[in-house]
């Protein structure tokens, strides 16, 4: 009896922390992938697109347009921070956060449609590196 | 100056090694010369340190675009006080200013204690000095010198990210610093305790104060990031759950669960192993915090792959530390073994030990979800992120425990508690607590969080108050004072007790807080002058925004129009009913240079709930001056940074130095955070 409290309390505990984190990895999980990792794997399986994925690349200067008459609708491309010649086209329907740009680095989150542009419902811009400490923008 | 504080650099590094070797020689064969000298370098390096951090100083408010870290943090726009807070913008200046504070926390302690705790104190130096020496040679070697030269001298540099420039952004990282700082010294302490076999709670005793100043800076600090997510990064939340927050978070929930374990240990002579591991634990993730997550090791917002060499550096370090303590306290197990165990699960040991398996817990998952694409990336090449629902699935429940455990805690019995101790001190905050939920049940509110904590709520609110009526009553009545007197008299005789139920307090005020996001309302509509939007409030009433006007401005400093700064400022008066409440003002400010913007929200704080108006996004192509408003109501907000005052009061309470005969009392009664007192202590 000399340590078995505190063991079955710490067991306790430990499958309850474990059980809300399992369920709440199973809810929450979102693969985070580069433009290149993203065509690849629906080029692979094509059931990939219906996925809720994060992607993450770079703004490609120039390639941001704005809806005519509707200004929160936005098209703009997407290079792969490491391949430049790849590229997604993106479109957004909401308003960007402050930081975004045309060269900025973005974090989408959304899916690829079968018309091979990614709709993005969140975009957080990464600050570049004179803004070490700058925190997220966040527009969803 | 510059060239001085680099020249002070340079020379702190031997004067640093020089002293940790001295030190752990001197306590090693007793030499007190030795011990004495090992001492006297930590004021030198404080000096040394200070000097540097001037030298930075100087090089901002002077324009010096010649130094790397200048130009990248600063430019001639900026205005004073940013250049100032300069010194901990960037990752080399902070690594700057951490040494420093640590150094003068190495001054404080050696100068607390030159002439008690003299056994440890050639170990506790000797620890914060080596500490020191790693640092300095991480700032000179590892190619993060804040005195690097950029070869050229540009014309201008490239300026502070305009939403760093705000007044909570520039007190927030020192004062977590100050926090992860302070909390070396419990540390240095138990690696004396450890090296010495001391490892009775004497070591716990004399740095109680060092934990509580630790853990108030920590609070604060975490508390003023969130006001500076609120008001300046413009969504209306105050916490994001990024993993530059996660990292402040988590030595701040195992210094909470050291703080309450240590008290287990003074009271009970248990759970030794657990603090030792805690203490150092805490630790490590105040280095952690410190500088992992600044370097570009986890994908955050915040973080980018800067210096992925610097991440390395302290990996290995913390690993050496791991290993080190591990060696150590494994060596020392016999002497730490536990002087008594459990006896039921009803007792105050187990409310406390529940309480540090459930910050652990939290600790754990806030963790695990942070590191988790780094750990998905190892194993299965392929990084996973989680949101914030990972977070709140895992943190609601166990926090609302917690809550619960606040109020049992403080009251319950030690050792075992009978039928009628808990029936005396239980049944009237249970009747509370389930009063509040049968109301808010029938008043229509189905929400199981905010049912839960509110009636949790009133529960620890009801204890903490009978706790403080009882105390009152008893002391006025055997003293014979009036109330208020004896209300003061007896905070006063043990502030450690009567400020941490304050804090208790504080923490029920921020929860509810939290959980009034439960009835958030917003609207976004889109207005052209003349035009108006309303929105309802949970409250029941509904406020009326009228945008009248836009104006442009060029904001003028010291020197020059700002070329770089065009300012779009809304008006808008707010009416609540018929009532005209205020006028708001907020902005959208443009940087051409940057191409970037910032919003400035318009906040309506009452008692209840704040108005959060945020210009989204300004039509300036048209003509039209159309402005993309979003309004939102936040319910309770207030609350939370009204809490977050009164564990701010409360821990200063507990953190007052005891003065008088009092504070040379055995340390076991000073220290001892909550003894057997009169309502709970007897009733086994």
């Amino acid at each position: 009896m000399k340590n078995g409290r505190f063991f079955v309390g710490l067991v306790g505990v430990a499958v309850v922390v474990a059980y809300l984190m399992a369920t709440g990895i199973r809810d929450s999980m979102v693969y985070y992938l580069t433009p290149v990792e993203l065509l690849e794997r629906v080029e692979a399986d094509p059931t990939f697109r219906n996925l809720g994925v994060k992607v993450s690349g770079r703004v490609v200067e120039g390639s941001w347009e704005r809806g005519r008459g509707n200004r929160s609708a936005h098209a703009f491309r997407v290079a792969d921070l490491e391949h430049d010649d790849v590229t997604l086209s993106v479109r957004y329907e909401d308003v960007l956060p402050d930081t975004f740009n045309d060269q900025a680095e973005v974090v989408l989150e959304g899916s690829l449609g079968l018309d091979g542009t990614f709709r993005a419902h969140t975009v957080l811009t990464k600050c570049g590196s004179r803004y070490e400490a700058a925190k997220e923008e966040l527009a969803t | 100056m510059t060239i001085l504080g680099e020249i002070a650099l340079w020379i702190a590094l031997p004067a640093a090694l020089w002293g940790a070797v001295l030190s752990f020689a001197g306590g090693r064969t007793g030499r007190s010369d030795f011990v004495l000298s090992g001492e006297r370098t930590a004021y030198v390096l404080t000096l040394l340190l200070t000097l540097t951090s001037l030298g930075i100083i100087a090089a901002f408010l002077g324009n010096r675009y010649e130094y790397w870290y200048v130009a990248n943090y600063s430019n001639r726009e900026l205005g004073t006080y940013f250049k100032i807070a300069g010194l901990w913008a960037g990752q080399r200046g902070s690594l700057v200013f951490w040494t420093l504070l640590l150094s003068v926390f190495t001054s404080i302690a050696v100068f607390q204690n030159r002439r008690r705790n003299r056994e440890f104190m050639p170990f506790v130096t000797g620890t914060l000095l080596a500490l020191l020496s790693f640092l300095l040679l991480v700032l000179l070697f590892a190619g993060v010198n804040p005195f690097e030269l950029v070869g050229f001298t540009p014309a201008n540099g490239r300026g502070l990210n305009p939403q760093l420039q705000n007044y909570w952004m520039t007190i927030h990282p020192p004062t977590l610093y100050l926090g992860f700082t302070a909390f070396a010294v419990p540390f240095a302490f138990a690696v004396a305790a450890l090296l010495t076999n001391r490892l009775d709670s004497r070591w716990i005793a004399v740095t109680r104060r060092w934990i509580l100043l630790s853990w108030f800076f920590l609070t604060n600090g975490i508390i003023f990031g969130m006001r500076w997510a609120y008001e300046e990064l413009g969504w209306g939340g105050y916490w994001f759950w990024d993993p530059v927050e996660n990292a402040s978070l988590l030595p701040w929930l195992t210094a909470t669960a050291f703080l309450h374990s240590i008290q287990i240990q003074e009271n009970r002579g248990m759970l030794k192993v657990w603090n030792m591991v805690l203490v150092v634990i805490t630790f490590l993730l105040t280095i952690f915090a410190t500088f992992l997550t600044r370097s570009g090791l986890i994908e955050s917002v915040h973080s980018f792959a800067e210096n992925l060499k610097i991440a390395y550096i302290f990996l290995g370090f913390m690993g050496g530390l791991i290993a080190v303590c591990a060696v150590l306290i494994l060596h020392r197990l016999p002497s730490l073994r536990s002087e008594n165990h459990i006896q039921s699960f009803l007792s105050r040991e187990s409310a406390f030990l529940f309480n540090n398996l459930l910050l652990v817990g939290i600790t754990f998952a806030v963790m695990w979800g942070t590191l988790f694409p780094l750990i998905t990336e190892g194993f299965f090449g392929q990084k996973i992120n989680v949101g914030p629902p990972f977070y709140n699935r895992v943190n609601v429940p166990v926090g609302l425990i917690l809550l619960l455990l606040m109020g049992i805690g403080p009251v319950i019995a030690w050792r075992r508690a009978s039928r009628r101790n808990l029936r005396k001190n239980f049944t009237l905050p249970a009747a509370a607590g389930l009063s509040m939920l049968v109301a808010l049940a029938v008043s229509g509110i189905r929400h199981a969080t905010v049912l839960a904590t509110f009636s949790i709520a009133v529960f620890v609110m009801t204890i903490v108050v009978r706790e403080f009526w009882k105390g009152t009553k008893t002391r006025a009545r055997i003293a014979g004072e009036g109330n208020l007197s004896a209300l003061r008299s007896l905070v006063r005789r043990n502030r450690h007790r009567w400020g941490g139920y304050i804090v208790h307090v504080g923490v029920v005020v921020i929860f509810t807080g939290f959980a009034g996001s439960a009835f958030d309302t917003n609207a976004v509509r889109e207005l052209v002058p003349g035009q108006s939007a309303t929105i309802r409030s949970a409250f029941g009433h509904e406020y009326r925004l009228v945008y009248e006007s836009l104006s442009h401005s060029r904001p003028r400093t010291d020197d020059a129009v700002r070329e770089n700064d065009w300012r779009w400022t809304a008006l808008l008066t707010v009416y609540r009913g018929d009532e005209r409440v205020k006028i708001m003002r907020p902005e959208r400010r443009f940087y051409p240079v940057m191409d970037e913007a910032s919003t400035e929200v318009g906040i309506r704080s009452t008692l209840l709930e704040d108005l959060y108006v945020i210009p989204r996004d300004v039509d300036l192509e048209s003509g039209t001056e159309r402005v993309t408003f979003e309004f939102k109501v936040l319910p309770l907000v207030p609350w939370i940074w009204c809490g977050g005052m009164i564990v701010a009061v409360g821990t200063l309470i507990g953190l007052w130095p005891v003065g008088g005969p009092r504070a040379r009392a055995p340390a076991s009664r000073v220290a001892s955070g909550l003894p057997l007192s009169g309502t709970a202590g007897q009733a086994a």
